[in-house]
């Protein structure tokens, strides 16, 4: 029976999936921390001890995201835009149009019904449109980033935020919390202004429907909300949304073992 | 890349790390060097005079400095980066600088080069914003103050013979330039374009003759290789404006595509139009700079009236390389605060679409420490084209 397992260090935390011939067997999530290669490792002995295996019997291994080349017992690194394409193709079929909002980027393509992509944009070099900011903005609030999506949604009166900068969108945010704005009112606010800045990538990109959310970021309900009503169209968010990279290196460590079967 | 490498090929390299090794050299020696930036700036007439032009490059590795406290954020950082060279006395073998009006920061920061460099000659070159007859003869007129600027400056008078010499050994550098294209033409192609970059770039830091002789030493030795340095993969065509240092194209071929053709300043778009010869050396000048040298700086008349017969007439060219070198995909790579290509974005992409050339657009601010993240977008490009 294969084994593979995909491997995905980002640039804030590590995902990873693990297959067998019938799908998937395991997954596992953990921050990249300062040392992208300790955290594929510890990756890899989690993936691993969920299935009581040894490192000799995985078949192969292919990495992706920031930190790939810093994974040494990847067979092969692939980018992520491929793995998710990969990943979400399989989930969702239907998909054509993807918005991957991690860490570092938003990204956006488009691809085809086989998950071949033919046309990308990122967000550009600075934090502004990437996840980073509802880290940010957690930290400011004092809460986890886990939280922040549900308590945004019971907002009434949401702020308007004016910046599309991560560091200004936190001085903007403490100054709200000064004038004793409430947190759901803010956090709607801010859920808003990043759904703007990446639906002007989305719209940069053009749109072939339907349009699938992944990445941290679409684990937030706040946010996917937020872009589906600015967009007035509904999302598709595939059940752990993050972890689509990791299962589309997977996949391709599986597609790759096939013709020598 | 093969593990062997050639003796010329070394001395490329080390010209190319040590920047204007030979110009220190020739400056005890007694001669004259001009630097001079952008394309626009006619060596030939440099050349005629007696003295050598000399591009200033700018260095991703340095950081500006000293350059920004005479020159804002709002200049593209690669020519905020030759300034900072500049200041930081990195050219000071230089007897003398040349600026054209190549771009808006060019003309506004004129001054700021002038007053602050310690050359003693200085020459602005004012070109014509747009192609229409009398930008021509305006632009000859031009040409000939800056001949009797050099003149004076040179203490020579530059005869219509020492212009037509000139023109001459101009042209066969570019002959040379246009025969180390060629050789992309394979696939792989037997020479990288991390090498061929290096080779252009070492060229414009010397003597037009020593440059000849570098070039033919390196056709020599290229088309001694049995096979290619590079491995088969996507032939990738790198839009844009002046890009003298390695680091992208070197990244593109560490990933595994081939770059194969250009329109860099630094690269075809100065290296391979000709000269006419025959006529009136200063026109012909004024022909090739103002007519031959496609610029985004220059406006050309929408002459056919229509969206496509614009698109053919600016970008033209592009669609003829990616057909003569094959070119799978192309990378438009723009510095941050670059007007003249900023405003072209647009119209570039519903080119490269009309022409069916799958096209990555990078916006870049002139340092090294971008790599990592230029590296994501490349890479997935790559495959997805590959």
């Amino acid at each position: 029976m294969a084994f593979v397992l995909g491997i995905d260090i980002g640039s804030a935390s590590s995902k990873g999936v693990s297959l067998g011939n019938r799908g998937r067997l395991g997954s596992f999530e953990c921050p990249s921390g300062g040392d992208f290669r300790l955290a594929a490792e510890k990756m890899r002995d989690e993936l691993l001890s969920q299935m009581g295996k040894t490192a000799q019997s995985v078949d192969r291994t292919v990495a992706t995201g920031y930190g790939s080349k810093r994974v040494p017992f990847a067979d092969e690194v692939k980018s992520d835009i491929l793995c998710h394409a990969k990943g979400v193709s399989s989930l969702l079929p239907s998909a054509r149009t993807v918005i991957d909002v991690g860490d570092l980027y938003t990204k956006v393509f488009r691809m085809d019904h086989q998950g071949n992509v033919h046309n990308f944009l990122l967000s550009g070099k600075c934090a502004g449109g990437s996840g980073r900011i509802l880290q940010v903005i957690a930290k400011v609030l004092q809460m986890k980033v886990e939280e922040i999506g549900e308590l945004s949604l019971t907002s009434k009166k949401r702020v308007d935020f004016n910046t599309g900068c991560a560091v200004f969108a936190e001085s903007e945010a403490i100054t709200r919390i000064s004038d004793e704005v409430r947190k759901e009112d803010l956090l709607a606010g801010l859920h808003r202004a990043l759904a703007a800045q990446i639906n002007s990538l989305v719209e940069r990109m053009g749109v072939e429907p339907e349009v699938a959310m992944v990445g941290g970021g679409a684990r937030d309900v706040g946010l996917v909300r937020a872009l589906q009503e600015l967009r007035n169209q509904e999302l598709l968010v595939p059940p752990e949304p993050h972890l689509t990279a990791a299962l589309g290196a997977a996949l391709i460590a599986m597609e790759s073992l096939k013709p020598s079967e | 890349m093969n593990g062997r490498k050639s003796s010329v090929l070394n001395t490329v390299e080390r010209y190319y790390k040590e920047y204007g090794l030979r110009a220190k050299e020739l400056k005890a020696e007694g001669q004259k060097i001009i630097g001079y930036v952008c394309s626009f700036v006619p060596l030939e007439i440099i050349t005629a005079a007696g003295c050598i032009p000399f591009r200033v490059r700018g260095n991703i590795h340095e950081p500006i400095t000293t350059g920004d406290t005479l020159l804002e954020t709002i200049v593209c950082p690669y020519y905020r980066s030759c300034f900072d060279l500049s200041s930081k006395q990195k050219y000071d073998f230089l007897s003398g600088l040349v600026i054209p009006h190549g771009c808006d920061s060019m003309v506004r920061s004129y001054s700021a080069w002038s007053h602050s460099l310690p050359f003693s000659y200085f020459h602005f070159v004012n070109i014509p914003t747009v192609c229409d007859d009398s930008s021509f003869e305006f632009f000859r007129a031009e040409l000939d103050t800056f001949r009797r600027s050099l003149e004076t400056f040179s203490g020579k008078a530059i005869t219509g013979k020492d212009l037509a010499q000139a023109i001459r050994v101009h042209n066969e550098n570019r002959d040379k330039a246009r025969a180390l294209y060629d050789l992309r033409k394979a696939d792989p192609p037997l020479i990288s374009g991390t090498e061929l970059t290096r080779v252009l770039t070492v060229g414009s830091s010397l003597p037009i003759t020593e440059a000849n002789t570098l070039f033919d030493h390196v056709l020599a030795e290229v088309g001694r290789r049995e096979e290619s340095p590079l491995q088969k993969g996507p032939r990738i065509f790198i839009d844009g404006a002046c890009v003298d240092n390695i680091e992208l194209i070197r990244l593109v071929e560490e990933l595994g595509g081939n770059v194969v053709a250009d329109t860099l300043c630094n690269g075809a778009r100065d290296s391979l139009p000709l000269t006419d010869v025959g006529g009136d050396p200063l026109q012909a000048l004024a022909d090739r700079y103002l007519g031959k040298i496609n610029c985004p700086k220059t406006y050309r008349k929408n002459k056919a009236g229509t969206f496509e017969g614009d698109m053919a007439s600016r970008f033209g060219d592009i669609g003829a390389y990616a057909k003569e070198f094959k070119v799978d995909g192309a990378i438009l790579y723009v510095y941050k605060y670059c007007d003249p290509f900023g405003f072209e974005v647009p119209a570039r992409k519903a080119y490269y679409k009309s022409i069916q050339v799958p096209l990555l657009h990078l916006e870049d601010v002139y340092s090294a420490g971008t790599m990592g993240q230029l590296k994501t977008r490349v890479q997935a490009f790559l495959e997805m084209i590959g």
